[in-house]
């Protein structure tokens, strides 16, 4: 253990190391500050903004798992679908380049997923009103 | 983590004086956080998902690197064959890496609590141990940030994304790694379920539809992630892996509807209008020109290889054309060779590419004139494009011009 221990700490610190020197010597990075300036924007926005608004929804739907469930997965999808909507149509005069109806495919997979997870609720609240146990 | 009070050690590690009580407010108060999932146990098993999605993009990143821009010495061991492997390690590293957002969004979740640990630092060594921390989540996310808005051709920031991503790419490694040395304790401590018999069946995957019974916080965090992950892959993954094509909703190319995609058009190139009077110019010691029905009347190959681009995106095609070692041959140059190809194309990274000797000498590689049995179109590189097995699409050069001897 001690010697994994060491061993990961020395890699790890070396390969840090190895970043960061090429990230500040790198020929095509003119401005390794506006790199550092936008991962810190990226950390505050994630820890400052988005962080607060999940644990005052997680906060807004204790006891019902199938709901915050149903978010985790729209937050997840919105992250990556998200930035397609907003860019569908610029595409550079390259028609290949986002070439689906990303606003529209959007709102089916909310509007399916949301469904589902109505049913799923339904179904649970049945199943649990016929086996009143409870935990 | 362990702490050790010797004295020896506190000489490395002075103590750091508390912060005023006074300000422990907000987040920082002690029971802020109250679901059970913040705890450990949660943070092993979400963190060996995520490890296992990073290592895996770091890995298949280096691959494309080495293949886009391989160090001298490497450059003559390149292989052309699997003729599909850079489709599948570019295509698996676009996967990984959209499957790390949920899990990343899921780990910080669960850790968030002890951003407000109190006090702040403790003593010299958790200072330096909490800087490493935020040197680890920076590089996550711009990371995963830069990588998802390259997919999409938008590049919002004053930076070049090659060299930032790949940089960025050793930092958050390295930042990992170090994080791994720091919690090991913690890590081997919750590696297995508590109460769990030791060597029994592997981590467990929760149902992603809970049963009647109350899932516990961590089961129903751990569920919903996963299904995350499944969510984003199953609808992005169509543009690297065909039979996931139906379910493929949010990915920025769809290969198969509307032909081939393409990266960079005849438009963006300059190179909508070909010279009339066109000619291949291949230098050599029997260096000659020749236009396309001389091409024509050389004998033609027909190969299939896909086009597999660094943005993760892939698609078969059916190629026909010249061999370009018979083109090479024709002008004197050796088997064994590496050329240098130039594109009509004014400018651009890749107008002058070269091509190590194993992709020259393969028999799948083509100076192609038809794709799936038409010519080129401007947008694929009329009048002539090169295609080789197993190379980044950025590599395979549209437009040629010239070809040369190293
Ligand atoms: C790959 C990217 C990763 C990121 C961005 C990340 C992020 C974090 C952060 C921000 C913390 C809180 C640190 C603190 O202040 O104590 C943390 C804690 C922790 N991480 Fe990670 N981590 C990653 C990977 C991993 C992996 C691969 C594992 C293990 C398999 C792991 C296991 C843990 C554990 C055990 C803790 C302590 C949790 C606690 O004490 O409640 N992490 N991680």
């Amino acid at each position: 253990m001690r010697i994994l221990r060491g061993a990961l700490l020395l890699g790890g610190l070396a390969l840090l190391a190895c970043g960061l020197v090429g990230l500040l010597t790198d020929p095509y990075v003119t401005g390794p500050l506006g790199v550092l300036l936008w991962a810190a924007g990226l950390v505050a926005l994630h820890d400052g903004l988005w962080l607060p608004l999940v644990c005052a929804l997680g906060a807004a739907t204790t006891g019902r798992p199938v709901l915050r469930g149903w978010l985790v997965v729209a937050a997840a999808v919105g992250a990556v679908a998200v930035p397609a909507v907003l860019r569908a149509g610029d595409d550079h005069g390259n028609p290949t380049l986002l070439p689906l109806p990303y606003l529209r495919h959007w709102l089916l997979f909310l509007a399916v997923t949301a469904a589902a997870a109505a049913l799923a609720a339904l179904v649970r609240r049945s199943v649990r009103k016929a086996r009143p146990r409870g935990r | 983590m362990d702490r050790d009070p010797s004295p020896a050690r506190r000489r490395f590690d002075p103590p750091l004086p508390a912060p005023p009580a006074a300000l422990r407010r907000g987040p920082f108060r002690p029971g802020a956080f109250r679901s059970p999932a913040h705890g450990p146990r949660t943070a092993v098993v979400l963190g060996r998902w995520l490890g296992a999605a990073l290592l895996l993009c770091f890995a298949t990143g280096l691959i494309s690197h080495l293949l886009q821009d391989p160090p001298g010495w490497l450059a003559p061991h390149l292989p052309p064959r699997p003729v599909n492997g850079y489709r599948t390690t570019q295509g698996l590293h676009v996967i990984a890496g959209l499957a790390a957002v949920p899990l990343a969004g899921a780990k910080l979740w669960t850790v968030y609590p002890r951003l407000f640990e109190w006090p702040p630092a403790r003593g010299v060594l958790h200072l330096l141990e909490r800087l490493s921390i935020a040197l680890l989540v920076a590089a996550v996310l711009l990371e995963l940030f830069t990588g998802l808005l390259n997919t999409l051709q938008w590049y919002p920031w004053p930076f070049p994304f090659r060299q930032t991503h790949y940089w960025t790419a050793w930092t958050a490694v390295g930042a990992l790694l170090v994080h791994l040395a720091v919690k090991a304790p913690v890590i081997a401590a919750h590696w297995r379920r508590a109460g769990a018999v030791p060597p029994s069946v592997p981590p467990p995957v929760p149902p992603p539809v809970p049963p009647s019974v109350p899932p516990s916080g961590r089961r129903a965090v751990l569920a919903a992630t996963a299904a995350a992950v499944g969510a984003v892959t199953l609808t992005t993954a169509g543009q690297s892996v065909p039979w996931l094509r139906a379910l493929d909703l949010f990915a920025p190319r769809r290969p198969g509807t509307g032909g081939l995609p393409v990266n960079r058009t005849a438009a963006q190139a300059g190179t909508t209008a070909v010279p009339a009077d066109w000619r291949l110019a291949v230098d050599g010691p029997a260096g000659y020109l020749i236009g396309l029905g001389g091409l024509r009347g050389l004998p033609q190959t027909t190969a299939d290889l896909p086009i597999a681009c660094v943005e993760g995106w892939s698609a078969d095609a059916r190629w026909t054309g010249v061999r370009l070692s018979d083109l090479l041959r024709r002008a004197g140059i050796p088997a064994g060779s590496a050329v240098r190809i130039t594109s009509l194309e004014a400018e651009g990274p890749y107008r002058v590419t070269e091509m190590p000797a194993p992709y020259a000498d393969d028999p799948l590689t083509l100076l192609a004139l038809d794709l799936d049995g038409r010519p080129l179109t401007p947008d694929h590189g009329f009048p002539a494009r090169i295609v080789a097995p197993n190379r980044p699409g950025v590599l395979q050069t549209k437009w040629v011009a010239r070809i040369e001897a190293v």
